[in-house]
């Protein structure tokens, strides 16, 4: 299987972890990854103009149909820009114009045809669970875990198509795999508070501080994400003081995976530390 | 008189160069902002260096073409600056055999001054044709000056070269140094050998014979071999003094030899003075910016906040950061100079030394697309810590009362917001295409205020004290026609883009993709009205 990798503009810089731990991930299960020199998704200019967040988002899709490729990103809010501006693009027929010209003088244009997928959505069912379920090399031991979902992935429905958005099961079904222990968590497709970060920092940590607070009650020793900016909110050690004793330490799911599928700790992190308690 | 206009313009130069180092320590409160912020200890490392500012790796890296070039030129002016010019206190004392025009010294310096000219043309070249850089116009001709100068100081030293080889005055100048002959037919054979083999005009006609040839070669063997090698090994040169041969009479009269030494001795002075306050002085800085050891973002997360006003003046406006800025495309809808870094670069520079010249709001918008993605810090073949950079500036430029739409709006009332609101419907704007829901009423006349957006919004939930109105009653507010008091609304501004409210309603109503293309519209009227407004200045950071 071969992807364009859109790792998203994050991940280079602030979430290396998840950029080294997913390559990782794809390598061992035989997936090939192809860099483009694509640009951001679109989703940080989605609030300032509709016409910018969706040129971007096109001509990265462009650039991949270019070269024949499907598209797979680890980050949902990369995913759930794509598809929302894949949605737009057949909607607006004076947005598609306008387009159309821009790629036309990179010698670009889009078909629609090259798809568009999550790590999450790529795993349950391109994948498979079976397929994967065999190549388990050791059980985790059976902790129990929170999963973020993460809003931009989830919903709108009729656009990502990623997962029932009132009750979705696939995150969980993957985790159960590695051996840990999903959670019942009435907050887990609950926004974790990252997009207004830069605009309203108290109400983004209130909303974190109750999402920690619930996942604790609900008998959560960790909280799973699979996007980047969830993982970057539920990482705000910086404000760890206002979160005092709420905090829940957050694993990216590729970790998890990737330490299930026996992949040395080394190519998961930076630091090749990961929690002890979850992987001796 | 060369040596004084030596002196005066070394004294020019070191004095420019203090003159600008002071101008960066005077400004270097400029890029303090907490954790980031100035640098007082210059890393010196020595594999850094190396690496990056003797062999410019990075430039490597980006493209090699403009590697090439760059280093033909870098390698054969610096050969040409020490071997050539400064022969008296460099080469005559490093090697015992070395003379101006003795082998292989006049081919090197041939070869020295042909690459320099490649590497000087091509830059011109690519500044012709590079239509990226060409986009912004402050920096159209940055460089153009220091390049054409370095043309002409080669130029002029080829034509000087040339110049001598055909000149008699020259040749018999050297024949009084060097030798005993006076008049008579030894210095005739000498000349006709000269003349023959060398290019060397002179003003009487000599009669060429066989024996004269070769008594004149034995003179040369004897008086001139020994520091004098045979003219052809300055390839260039003696191809050019062929060109010139035809004039070479009228040439040697006026002694166009000596015009043409004062002319490159002048240019050189010229190049000596203009070093600090040109494109030149990049040689200086960049040592200073780029050798701390390759900074990629493995070294960022390690060093982070490096950012020096003296590194500003490092770039050489190469746009390599612009070509792989993610945020490229919000620069060709906006059309904002701002958005890419090569340009951005250039207004904060022009912002420290004459902040009447920038357009704040612009450089803030432009700023605000930033998506911090590090890929221009990782290419700056310069090694400027731009990430760093955008995030000091802007940190400056909200405490300069400079923030973002959010800010704006949330500092005012709603009713300020809606009569201002007013005011911009008559400042003329860009169209900007929006997604078209909250002015088509089938978007949002369906709506029955059950409220269940309103109760599955986490914004309503967590944000009851500060929060205004809730999605339902913006929903009302559309249907009421006032969109204009919507798009001014917490609301509006706080959503998190959760869709939470859009994926409940019962009446398939778009409730986030509304909010959102409030959001977008409320954003271009405060950009409009911002243009009209005073910065809003605060007092904490």
């Amino acid at each position: 299987m071969k992807f364009a990798y859109f790792p998203g503009c994050k991940i280079s810089f602030y979430m290396q972890d998840y950029g080294i731990s997913f390559k990782a991930l794809m390598e061992t299960l035989g997936v090939e990854l192809i860099r483009l020199p694509f640009n951001c998704c679109g989703y940080p200019a989605r609030k300032r103009s509709f016409e910018v967040s969706m040129l971007s988002s096109i001509k990265n899709l462009a650039l991949a149909g270019k070269y024949d490729l499907d598209i797979i990103t680890p980050c949902k809010c990369c995913f759930g820009q794509l598809k929302h501006a894949s949605y737009w693009y057949e909607q607006n027929p004076a947005l598609k114009e306008k387009i159309d010209g821009f790629l036309a003088q990179e010698n670009l244009s889009w078909d629609g045809k090259s798809h568009i997928k999550h790590l999450l959505s790529f795993l349950h069912a391109d994948f498979g669970i079976r397929a994967l379920e065999k190549r388990i090399q050791k059980k985790l031991p059976g902790k129990k875990m929170a999963v973020q979902y993460g809003c931009h992935a989830l919903r709108p429905f009729s656009i990502t198509g990623f997962d029932n958005p009132y009750a979705p099961k696939i995150f969980e079904e993957l985790l159960s795999v590695t051996g840990v222990k999903p959670v019942e968590w009435s907050k887990s497709t609950e926004c974790c508070g990252n997009p207004i970060f830069n605009g309203n920092p108290e109400l983004s940590l209130k909303i974190l501080q109750n999402k920690m607070e619930t996942a604790r009650d609900a008998g959560a020793d960790y909280i799973c994400t699979a996007c980047t900016h969830c993982q970057m909110q539920y990482e705000m050690t910086q404000y760890q003081k206002q979160l005092n004793n709420h905090s829940l330490p957050a694993i990216l799911f590729t970790q998890i995976l990737g330490a299930a599928l026996g992949i040395n700790n080394n190519l998961l992190s930076l630091s090749g530390k990961l929690p002890l308690a979850l992987f001796p | 008189m060369f040596e004084s206009a030596l002196c005066i313009s070394l004294i020019i130069s070191i004095s420019g160069v203090i003159f600008q180092l002071h101008r960066f320590r005077r400004n270097r409160q400029f890029l303090t902002w907490g954790k980031c912020g100035y640098h007082t200890n210059f890393f010196f490392h020595i594999k850094g260096f190396i690496l990056n500012t003797f062999l410019q790796i990075k430039l490597f890296k980006a493209g090699k073409i403009r590697w090439s070039f760059h280093f033909l030129l870098f390698l054969s002016f610096l050969y040409l600056v020490i071997i050539h010019a400064l022969h008296d206190v460099t080469a005559s004392v490093w090697f015992n055999s070395y003379g101006p025009m003795v082998d292989p010294y006049p081919f090197l310096r041939n070869l020295a001054g042909l690459l320099a000219l490649t590497g000087c043309i091509g830059f011109l070249i690519r500044k012709r044709f590079n239509h990226m850089i060409f986009q912004d116009k402050r920096i159209k001709y940055k460089g153009i000056f220091s390049i054409l100068l370095i043309l002409m100081i080669v130029g002029s030293g080829f034509l000087l070269e040339a110049s001598k080889i055909i000149s008699e005055p020259v040749f018999m100048e050297m024949v009084d140094m060097y030798s005993d002959l006076n008049k008579g037919t030894e210095l005739l054979d000498l000349k006709l050998f000269w003349k023959e083999n060398f290019n060397v005009v002179f003003a009487q006609t000599i009669e060429a014979t066989r024996e004269g040839l070769e008594k004149g070669r034995r003179l040369n063997e004897n008086y001139c071999l020994y520091c004098h090698s045979n003219i052809r090994s300055a390839f260039l040169s003696s191809t050019l003094a062929k060109i010139i041969h035809f004039a070479g009479n009228r040439l040697n009269r006026y002694r166009i030899d000596i015009w043409f030494y004062n002319i490159h001795y002048m240019l050189c002075l010229l190049l000596l003075i203009c070093f600090p306050f040109s494109r030149l002085f990049h040689v200086l800085l960049i040592p200073f910016a780029s050798s701390r050891q390759n900074l990629t973002k493995d070294t960022f997360r390690e060093n982070k906040a490096f950012i020096n006003i003296a590194f500003l003046h490092a770039c050489t406006n190469c746009g390599y950061c612009s070509q792989v800025c993610s945020v490229y495309p919000n620069f060709q809808i906006t059309g904002n100079q701002d958005v890419l870094p090569h340009s951005k670069i250039e207004s904060v520079k022009t912002m420290i030394e004459n902040p009447g010249a920038v357009n704040h709001w612009h450089l803030h918008a432009g700023n605000d697309e930033c998506t911090m993605c590090g890929n221009c810090t990782e290419i700056c073949p310069s090694g400027i810590d731009l990430q760093s950079l955008w995030s000091v500036l802007d940190k400056k430029l909200v405490f300069m009362g400079y923030g973002d739409n959010n800010r704006f709006i949330k500092d005012m009332s709603l009713k300020e917001w809606a009569k201002k609101e007013d005011v911009s419907i008559g400042l003329s704007h860009r169209d900007a295409l929006t997604s078209n829901l909250s002015d088509m009423a089938d978007a949002f006349e369906n709506c029955i205020q059950c409220t269940i957006c309103t109760n599955v919004c986490p914004i309503v939930d967590y944000d009851s004290n500060q929060n205004d109105i809730t999605p339902h009653q913006v929903m009302n507010l559309l249907r009421l026609g006032k969109k204009h008091l919507a798009t001014g609304t917490r609301m509006v501004w706080t959503c998190l883009t959760c869709y939470a409210c859009q994926e409940h309603c019962p009446q398939e109503i778009r409730v986030t993709d509304i909010l959102i293309e409030l959001r977008n519209t409320g954003s271009v009227s405060a950009d409009l009205i911002k243009q009209v407004s005073r910065p809003i200045r605060r007092i904490n950071r």
